[in-house]
């Protein structure tokens, strides 16, 4: 039991992990707001204490066996019994690793991104917020928990975007994530509730054990298995779910590095990865998964092709990882998603980290701004840039190369060659917009006054270090991480004894995975990076496929006009009426009753003699009603 | 249907319907003089119904004495025709609501009572016997309302008197 | 036999509206007067009749009484409105709203 935590090191270093940020958060927000480096200190304490328990966690546990699970009585109803606490298996302890790391990145970046901000202290407190509910989330035994701390994470998302809510775009990119993340968790509870109602329970082990398809029906499996997933699209932005990300980079850089590359968005990939052995009961919900999950990949790089803002760039190419992670989960192999998902939380934060240090020096988000005031003369985040965006690429030996292939594996072995060309594609259209950017960064056109650079050098270099060094570790992960897919393959060797083995993919595959990357790569060459160079790509030309893509396919659009026309024109509008008429009017109605009521009777006051004695019959009259009935 | 059926029914009608002009005349002298003929149908129908000492005194108190006096005060005091619309709607609607549910009661409370569907049987009460029932029971209220007679005239006469400070000459009793 | 009872009970009550329509509608104190006569006299149609059917003088006693007190009480309401018309000018009852 949970009493009895601490002869238990696994389970206090669990309970120390992901408590010790929601003390952090309390801590600022009752007591240390007015000390900003208070406030930072107790935050970076408490998620650096976390990531020491992770990696305690990882390093005890490193060796397959079953899941450990540690739970307390938290609801019991019946025959309903959900328990809460933590779950330790390999995904949930790796994920815990990731997200404890990056954070702790993160939040170090951020005393020098973040330095002079008014709000510094509320950023430390919602950070930690984030911070607990995320590995809460990661380590949560039942379903139940695990909607509870999504709600969570999405309300930390919330308040991170609108953080700088003087800005009404803030405030209305915080609204609008929050709001379509929680079309995709009515989904996801109904999913719960069917789940529940025919299961009995929801822990996570029961669930993914093959008890369940002897008493759930295939098609009820199917059906919970969809809504899930419904919140799923939610969470990582797949389509038809997907434009709240790119709004979503109102907020500070820091934070679309954590929440919205790194750990927030790949918490529905994590929630698949969870529940892999049961969505792969069903055949139809993991084809329709494979098709959302293609989708998106292909929309979002088409997306990425013509936009010029930076941060934009990088957030349409999560939805288009996420989207790749989800196809090669839902073409059956494990571990190609999951390892994905490491690596691109990796690669992920590094560039957006590099570009908040140029959108901090140059206070732009624009591409081609910041390359004409002399981008690449910040040395550091120029290097980390590049090792990243080839690592998004996939040219080796950088991590993405190993990750991406092994899920290109995974499309090959599918019986429908159209999944392997849409993942090439996918590869090809990845490579190319990535070093778009990096070629417009690299090699500016105009050439770029002195007064200019030097004006950039001076504004760095406070916050400079405290950014840069957390820029080279994960530029370090980066380079390194391909190299310990053995290792980790071991680590999962436990769960995947279900699933048949990856190996026996075809040797051509990972020849024509690097010459698709490197014709992205060539094709952004001739393009952007040629001395000669036009520096417009093939798409721009074609105006109205760059329309199309600029405006997100016209989702936006459609959403707009649909909201206009249904919800804010009848249902709100029937609401408003039926406010306005019926209840106002009521009750005017019946204060105008009164007033009618006195104003009639004020007239047997009048003075006036037949009017009392009309009165006097009246009384009378009902007096006999009275007496005689 | 007897014959004193019919009469009743004529007595009734003329009762009523004298009575209904009688209320909505605008000219008082008219209104009383339909009224003395409602009280002529009265007595009849108390000689009907077997009283007929009251029948005599009907005609002889109410339709000569208070009456005529009505009509004295009306033409005392010149009081003309009402000038003003005659049933204001804001006088009668309440009136007609009252009494349509008076009706209401009245009917039901008639058609509740068993002993509403008796017919009545002709009788006579002679002038001498009901004398002596009268002087013999109801002594007592007798000597009362000869003091409340009295106390009648006294009142009037006290009420009519002009007040000291309006000369004769310019009271309207001055120049009858 | 004349008629049942309930015809005498109809006709006086509806007497007794009319009388107290002339009382509340009409706009003269002397109206209100005859009002109250004629509501007197519903009364002792339906004692007459009440004393016919149960066959005892003592309907008809009362209305003797009534027809003193009838009297008793117009003279007394005479004078009253014969002072108050002295008083005002008027007999309109809408004018005597001094209580209001």
């Amino acid at each position: 039991m949970i009493t009895n935590w601490l002869p238990e090191p696994s389970l206090s270093a669990a309970i120390l992990a992901t408590f010790l940020p929601f003390v952090a958060f309390l801590l600022i927000m009752v007591f240390t707001r007015r000390y900003p480096r208070l406030s930072a200190g107790l935050s970076i304490g408490a998620v650096s204490i976390s990531l020491i328990s992770a990696i305690f966690l990882l390093a005890r546990h490193w060796h397959p066996q079953t899941p450990l699970e540690y739970t307390g009585q938290w609801l019991i109803s019946g025959d309903i019994n959900i328990p809460y606490g933590y779950l330790l298996d390999q995904v949930s302890l790796l994920m815990l690793t990731v997200v404890a790391g990056i954070s702790f990145l993160v939040q170090v970046y951020s005393l020098g991104y973040m330095s002079g901000d008014t709000g510094f202290s509320r950023y430390y407190a919602f950070m930690s917020l984030f911070a607990w509910a995320m590995m809460n989330l990661t380590l949560s035994p039942t379903m139940l928990q695990l909607y509870v701390f999504w709600e969570l994470v999405g309300l930390s998302s919330y308040l991170l975007i609108g953080f700088w809510y003087e800005k009404f775009s803030a405030s209305e990119a915080g609204k609008k994530a929050f709001v379509m993340t929680r079309f995709g968790d009515i989904a996801l509870f109904l999913g719960i509730l069917l789940v529940l109602v025919h299961l009995g329970n929801l822990n996570i082990l029961e669930l993914n054990s093959p008890r369940v398809s002897s008493q759930m029906s295939a098609a009820r499996i199917t059906a919970a298995a969809l809504l899930i997933f419904g919140g799923i699209i939610g969470k990582s932005a797949q389509f038809p779910l997907l434009t709240w990300l790119p709004d979503a980079m109102e907020g500070p850089t820091p934070v679309s590095a954590l929440l919205h590359s790194a750990t927030m968005v790949a918490a529905g990939v994590f929630l698949f990865a969870r529940l892999f052995p049961f969505f792969s009961l069903s055949a139809t919900a993991m084809t329709i998964f494979l098709a959302i999950g293609t989708i998106s990949m292909l929309l979002a790089s088409t997306m990425a092709m013509v936009s010029r803002d930076i941060k934009q760039v990088w957030a349409y190419s999560t939805i288009s990882q996420l989207g790749f992670m989800i196809m090669g989960l839902a073409a059956g192999s494990y571990f190609a998603g999951v390892f994905h998902l490491t690596t691109h939380a990796g690669f992920k934060a590094l560039l957006f980290l590099c570009s908040g240090v140029f959108i901090h020096a140059y206070e732009s988000n624009d591409v081609f701004e910041i390359s004409r005031q002399g981008g690449r003369r910040l040395k550091i985040p120029t290097v980390c840039v590049v090792i990243a965006a080839a690592a998004l690429a996939g040219l080796p030996p950088l991590s993405g190369f190993f990750s991406k292939e092994l899920i290109l594996g995974a499309l090959a072995e599918l019986k429908n060659p159209v999944w392997l060309a849409a993942g090439l594609l996918g590869a090809f259209l990845t490579a190319y917009y990535a070093f778009r950017l990096i070629f417009i960064i690299l090699f500016p056109r105009e050439s770029s006054s002195e007064p200019d650079a030097n004006h950039a050098q001076d504004h760095v270099h406070g916050g400079y270090w405290q950014m840069a060094w957390p820029l080279m570790v994960l530029a370090t992960v980066t380079v390194l991480l391909g190299f310990f897919q053995g290792a980790l393959e071991d680590f999962f060797k436990e769960s995947l004894s279900a699933q048949a083995a990856h190996g026996g993919h075809p040797a051509w595959l990972p020849f024509v995975a690097f010459s698709c990357a490197a014709c992205g790569v060539l094709l952004a060459w001739v393009e952007f990076g040629r001395r000669s160079a036009d520096r417009v790509g093939f798409v721009e030309k074609i105006a109205p496929l760059n329309n199309l893509f600029a405006e997100r396919w016209y989702i936006d659009h459609f959403y707009r006009r649909f909201l206009d026309i249904f919800i804010y024109g009848m249902v709100s509008n029937m609401l408003t009426q039926n406010d306005k008429k019926i209840i106002d009017g009521g009750i005017d109605g019946l204060s105008k009753a009164t007033v009618e009521t006195g104003r009639f009777v004020s007239f047997l006051n009048n003075g006036m003699v037949q009017y009392r004695l009309l009165t006097i019959f009246v009384v009378m009259v009902l007096l006999g009603i009275y007496f005689f009935f | 249907m007897t014959i004193y059926s019919i009469i009743f029914y004529l007595l009734a009608v003329l009762i009523l319907v004298t009575t209904a002009l009688a209320v909505t005349r605008r000219d008082l002298v008219h209104a009383v003089i339909y009224l003395i003929f409602s009280f002529f149908g009265s007595a009849m129908l108390f000689y009907l119904f077997g009283a007929p000492l009251l029948a005599v005194l009907e005609v002889i108190i109410y339709a000569g004495a208070i009456m005529v006096l009505f009509l004295f005060i009306v033409m005392m005091l010149r009081i003309g025709k009402s000038a003003v619309r005659l049933f204001p709607l804001s006088q009668w609607l309440p009136a007609a609501v009252g009494g349509l549910i008076y009706i209401a009661i009245g009917i039901g409370l008639i058609a509740a009572d068993p002993n509403s569907h008796i017919v009545l049987k002709t009788a006579r009460a002679d002038p001498a016997v009901f004398g002596r029932y009268i002087f013999e029971k109801h002594w007592l209220s007798i000597e009362i309302v000869s003091v409340l007679l009295l106390v009648a005239v006294i009142g009037v006469l006290l009420l009519a008197r002009r007040s000291p400070r309006h000369p004769a000459g310019q009271t309207i009793e001055g120049e009858l | 036999m004349i008629v049942p009872f309930y015809h005498v009970l109809i006709l006086a009550g509806l007497l007794f509206l009319m009388g107290i329509s002339c009382m509340v509608v009409r706009r003269s104190l002397i109206m209100i007067l005859l009002g109250v006569e004629i509501m007197l006299n519903a009364a002792s149609i339906i004692l007459v009749g009440a004393s016919l059917l149960w066959q005892n003088l003592d309907g008809q006693a009362i209305v003797m009484f009534i027809f003193a007190i009838a009297a008793t009480e117009v003279s007394v309401g005479l004078a009253l409105i014969v002072w108050a018309y002295r008083r005002t000018g008027s007999v309109d009852p809408g004018d005597f709203n001094i209580l209001k």
